[in-house]
């Protein structure tokens, strides 16, 4: 009787393990727990020559504020120089237009007509309305805290359009 | 006498608000400037560079997903999905995938849908950066987002929704 009890107890054991092995081994492999803890880094190269052509470091889309604007502004750094690449751009022509860089957090932004100074960067007159252009940056603009592009008529202090950059 | 000078002065004002108004409705100022550093080509000849075709930025709460999609184009043709500065949570059975759609909430779940999707490969790593190919003719028109996808648990831990660049 008693070592009957036992060979059953162990028995049931073997069952047990029969049954839950499988189960929790295929419980691990569903749900592969240890790969919240562990990453898997990759650092593959960019599919082009990174030195030989001017690099996107900043991009944004425009939007119309004071009058209708599109279009994507984009920083590119080429060397030591930067520029703006204004792409697919269409904003209303007007007197006296500019591109300006201004701070991410400023008001303005959220602006159509500017009231009192404007802290910016300047870059520039607006040379057209339509189409794609460029504009240096000088080499003292700070594209840490000026992340902001605006196109700014000064006549009238209305912002016809902005576009908030983010890291290319 | 008095007709007269009111005609003057409709003129004057007229023609003040013209010299206001003109550059509102001139379109003449059209300008095309050439990429910085382009290298000038002959129409005749092939240009041999990459072009960047779309971008946009992850997005994903559920498994915080963060970084840059881009799309590019290399000189032979051929479409390159670069993944930049990404990050994302660990995960079985994680995949790439285009999805026909604007753009997906964490919530989307593309395999119980018909939503129309291309895989592009397994997932080579939850962070860094990291290139597939997307097959030649996909439609980059109408699959307009990248899914960082877990078949497995049919969720979907980031989407960026991609812009023309």
């Amino acid at each position: 009787m008693d070592t009957n009890g036992k060979s059953w107890s162990s028995r049931k054991k073997w069952i047990f393990a029969a049954i839950g092995s499988p189960a929790l081994i295929g419980a691990w492999w569903a749900f592969r727990p240890e790969k919240l803890f562990i990453n898997q880094k990759v650092n593959e190269a960019a599919p082009f020559a990174a030195d030989s052509e001017p690099q996107p470091i900043y991009t944004g889309k425009l939007e119309g504020k004071a009058h209708d604007t599109s279009g994507r502004a984009t920083i590119y750094e080429a060397g030591s120089k930067r520029y703006l690449r204004l792409s697919d751009f269409t904003t209303s022509n007007g007197p006296d237009v500019h591109v300006l860089l201004l701070r991410t957090e400023d008001k303005a932004l959220e602006q159509e007509i500017v009231k009192g100074d404007l802290d910016s960067v300047e870059l520039g007159v607006l040379k057209g309305n339509q189409g794609d252009q460029n504009y240096d940056l000088p080499v003292t603009a700070d594209l840490n805290q000026y992340q902001a592009v605006a196109i700014y008529c000064e006549r009238f202090h209305a912002i016809f359009g902005v576009a908030r950059l983010e890291k290319f | 006498m008095i007709g007269k000078i009111r005609a003057g002065l409709a003129f004057a004002v007229l023609a003040a608000a013209c010299t206001f108004h003109a550059p509102l409705h001139a379109q003449d100022s059209m300008k095309q400037d050439k990429m910085q550093g382009d290298k000038m080509m002959q129409d005749d000849k092939m240009v041999h560079e990459t072009k960047t075709l779309f971008t946009g930025k992850f997005h994903g709460k559920v498994h915080a997903t963060t970084g840059r999609a881009t799309v590019y184009q290399e000189a032979d043709g051929k479409l390159v999905l670069r993944l930049k500065d990404f990050k994302t949570s660990n995960g079985p059975d994680v995949h790439v995938i285009l999805v026909a759609t604007k753009d997906a909430g964490d919530d989307a779940n593309f395999l119980k849908s018909n939503t129309e999707k291309i895989e592009l490969g397994k997932l080579k790593g939850n962070e860094g950066d990291q290139n597939y190919e997307i097959p030649a003719r996909t439609d980059l028109a109408k699959f307009r987002t990248v899914s960082i996808y877990c078949e497995r648990f049919n969720a979907n831990f980031g989407a960026a929704p991609l812009e023309k660049f």
